[in-house]
């Protein structure tokens, strides 16, 4: 795996290496093992940013400019207004929460320092395609969402010059680990009182528990696992409504797909999924074939066009590549003719 | 009449079996599943008989003992047996919003002794698993060094290797039980759990190479990975036991768990035993990264919130019975579990059969090893009776689990992390084993 170097030794070689190796071995202290790293390398590498501001790059950015790149990179998980779409975090409001029963962690309302910001939007995001933001973009989105959450105006100029000093609403939420905080005598008879004891039972129907049946596995015991269940008890409550009969979904006939198709699905599994799984941002979900129906009669090239070049419109939103500028325009149509074929 | 299908057959016997105890429903569907492969394998138009689930048993010879088995490297890297397809790790779907950002269980009510198997160690990350070729792997030491260095993986695997058994467990287990129970297996409640033999190299025989500068007091280390996950560790941590490790039980490490290197903290919240490592860096003062700002810091009842809850106290679970281990016979019955603790090794366990008013002092079993899983054993009679059974470990450092009521007295229910309290289960005298909590 790592070795290429072969070796071979021949028995006078071996012989001559045994004589001079009494003499020779010696325990060694000073390892030498490893390559200078050149100052070129640690700063191609060299990406995190502290709250006094060490690491930031030179540059700035604002809101006003911020808002369309949030709305192009950000917004199809986190809101157009930072409140979040299904499970992916809320970056805004909260405040105030943090003492109540439900607390509301966001940016504004928890979040210590604002270099946090601008080093986690740097280092991971957007989510499908990490470290593809310039750091122009990086700083108008940070200052954009600083601004939803109310921490600087609309038209400050956030640079590596001015960043650490935006102070954050609870800097000084925060108090360094103080455990062990609680002390439980090792008691062995009359520890409680049984008469006080209440007993509370697990809720029932959250857990995946189709292990407990040999053989079998919940449905639910994985993601797309858990939308099916989610769709189906949807499925269920319409029906309890209009009292129409539940029709059990015909199973599909296996149809050949193209070859075409069949190299998509690595992309579609690695790009096109987070989304085309889950129907995030008015994506159609693969598994739902009642949202292509109306997408297929317009012809697989506008749906491939689409892909490339991105789209915007009532049905949802996507960006081009859905964001993943890396992928050929080759990868993205086999993962778009997965998708197609995989309604057949 | 027609043969009915396989499904049809499962989902006819769930069906019958919902009225029935566990233990009966065990054995219904255990005979139920004998119907299904006896029907498949005949492939005719009955049912088989009742007396061909009995044919492989005394006084008759087994079909395997009758013919020819496969023979070497069929499998070139050996699988379980079939038998055990339901040993595998699961996810509780709806904790996160997608598989690529989400963590999934050991089935630590299936393991026995104190290793995991590689293939079963819960997975938890933050952007996928990463595809690395270890040719092109490297990790950087630069910051408050004399001397920045890069390592090949073969430079890494050049430096004399340590070995040790460590758990490893995400602060989050546990953590959906703050506000009450609501998972119904073992699995869910504890499985965010596993403990390897882990080897590597002392990070701190490392930074020596690169030439520690006094002012060093923390360092960042971070991820190859999408996620670039970045955490800042003290250097009294780092000198005293981080190890940066490329291989466990005895193979190199898995893609899951961060091939071809990854950090470990011994005993401290899983997130800081960074993955596909990369990069450390070591500066003055910590970097306040989301995964230690946002995220991994412990809310209070407050508001206020506890930041560097480094270190995985005290904590213990009955393995056996379990919800997923129902007791199937009255009569003799070994209770076990597994006690660990991130500071230190665990000196004794005591168990509960009355929910926490008397307790019985556990017998420790196997190896006792510092910062590893460690189990425990308590031999007794069940006879029908029902049981609230707990166990509770105490530390070489003299801490001793608590009990729910005093970390939510103390802390609240909002903290989502470190919640390491006595568990109960509820043992009916069918056999059958709930998840309560005791107020």
């Amino acid at each position: 795996m790592f070795k290429s170097l072969k070796l071979s030794f021949s028995a006078t070689l071996v012989a001559s290496v045994a004589a001079g190796a009494i003499s020779s071995v010696t325990y060694a202290q000073e390892y030498n093992i490893g390559a200078s790293a050149s100052a070129q390398e640690i700063a191609g590498w060299d990406i995190d940013i502290r709250p006094d501001g060490m690491g930031l790059p030179v540059g700035s950015g604002n809101a006003v400019d911020g808002e369309e790149t949030y709305e192009t990179f950000c917004a199809s998980c986190h809101g157009v207004f930072g409140e979040g779409e299904g499970r992916w975090p809320v970056l805004t409001g909260g405040e105030g929460t943090l003492a109540e029963e439900r607390p509301v962690k966001t940016v504004g309302s928890y979040w210590p320092y604002a270099s946090t910001l601008f080093d986690y939007i740097r280092r991971a995001m957007p989510f499908t395609a990490p470290m593809s933001l310039d750091d122009q973009q990086v700083y108008d989105i940070t200052a954009y969402v600083l601004y939803m959450n109310d921490i600087i105006e609309e038209d400050f100029e956030l640079s590596n010059e001015n960043l650490a000093q935006v102070s954050m609403p609870n800097e000084d939420g925060f108090f360094v680990d103080d455990r062990p905080d609680v002390s439980n005598p090792r008691c062995m008879v009359d520890c409680a009182d049984p008469e006080k004891m209440m007993l509370q039972s697990s809720l029932a129907g959250v857990t995946p528990i189709g292990h407990f049946v040999e053989g079998a596995d919940a449905p639910a015991s994985s993601h797309s696992g858990q939308h099916d269940l989610e769709a189906s008890k949807e499925a269920d409550r319409k029906a309890s409504i209009t009292g129409e009969e539940i029709v059990a979904p015909v199973a599909k006939k296996a149809v050949a797909m193209s070859a075409a198709a069949i190299a998509g699905e690595a992309t579609y599994k690695a790009a096109c999924g987070v989304c085309h799984t889950n129907g995030l941002a008015g994506a159609p979900k693969v598994s739902d074939a009642g949202a292509w129906t109306q997408r297929l009669q317009q012809g697989t090239d506008l749906l491939i066009t689409h892909a490339l070049e991105g789209y915007a419109g009532n049905a949802g939103y996507m960006p081009a590549k859905g964001g993943r500028a890396d992928l050929s325009d080759e990868a993205v149509t086999n993962a778009v003719l997965f998708m197609v074929e995989s309604q057949h | 009449m027609t043969t009915p299908s396989t499904q049809q057959l499962m989902q006819t016997m769930q069906g019958a079996s919902e009225h029935l105890s566990v233990s009966d429903r065990r054995e219904f569907l255990r005979r139920g599943m004998s119907y299904v492969a006896g029907a498949a394998a005949v492939g005719g138009t009955t049912i088989a008989s009742a007396a061909s689930l009995t044919s492989n048993l005394p006084p008759n010879e087994p079909q395997w003992g009758r013919q020819l088995g496969t023979g070497v490297v069929e499998n070139p890297y050996g699988l379980p047996s079939r038998h055990e397809a339901q040993v595998v790790r699961r996810t509780v779907p709806w904790l996160t919003a997608e598989s690529i950002s989400s963590i999934s269980m050991s089935p630590i009510q299936d393991l026995k002794g104190i290793i995991t198997p590689n293939g079963l160690v819960f997975e938890r990350y933050h952007a996928g698993v990463p595809d690395i070729n270890p040719d092109e792997h490297r990790l950087m030491i630069h910051g408050l060094v004399d001397n920045p260095l890069i390592f090949t993986m073969e430079d890494l695997m050049r430096f004399p290797s340590v070995s040790q058994i460590k758990f490893i467990e995400c602060p989050a287990n546990g953590g959906m039980e703050w506000r009450g129970p609501q998972m119904e297996a073992l699995q869910f409640t504890h499985g965010m759990l596993s403990c390897c033999e882990w080897t590597g190299v002392p990070l701190k025989v490392l930074l020596d190479a690169a030439g520690l500068q006094t002012e060093g007091k923390w360092i960042l280390a971070e991820g190859a990975d999408g996620a670039h996950m970045s955490r800042s560790i003290p250097i009294e941590k780092v000198l005293d036991d981080t190890l940066v490790v490329y291989a466990q039980n005895g193979e190199m490490l898995r893609p899951e768990q961060g091939y071809p290197l990854r950090l470990l903290n011994p005993g401290w919240e899983g997130n800081t035993s960074i993955k596909w490592l990369r990069r450390i860096e070591v500066g003055d003062k910590p970097w306040h990264h989301r995964e230690e700002t946002s995220k991994y810091t412990d809310l209070m009842a407050d508001g206020r919130a506890r930041r560097f809850t480094f270190v995985q106290e005290c904590n213990s679970v009955i393995t056996s019975p379990c919800p997923e281990n129902p007791i199937l016979r009255k009569g003799f019955i070994e209770v076990e579990g597994l006690a660990w603790t991130g500071r230190g090794t665990i000196k004794g366990v005591d168990v509960s059969f009355d929910g926490g008013v008397s307790w019985r002092p556990a017998k420790l079993k196997g190896l006792v090893l510092d910062k590893a899983l460690t189990r425990f054993s308590f031999t007794t009679q069940w006879q029908g009776e029902p049981w609230l059974i707990q166990s509770r470990a105490y530390d070489e450092t003299g801490y001793v689990q608590p009990t729910l009521a005093q970390l939510r007295e103390q802390r609240g229910v909002n903290s989502i992390y470190h919640k390491n309290s006595i568990h109960t289960w509820q043992v009916a005298p069918t056999g059958e084993v709930k998840n309560v909590q005791i107020t």
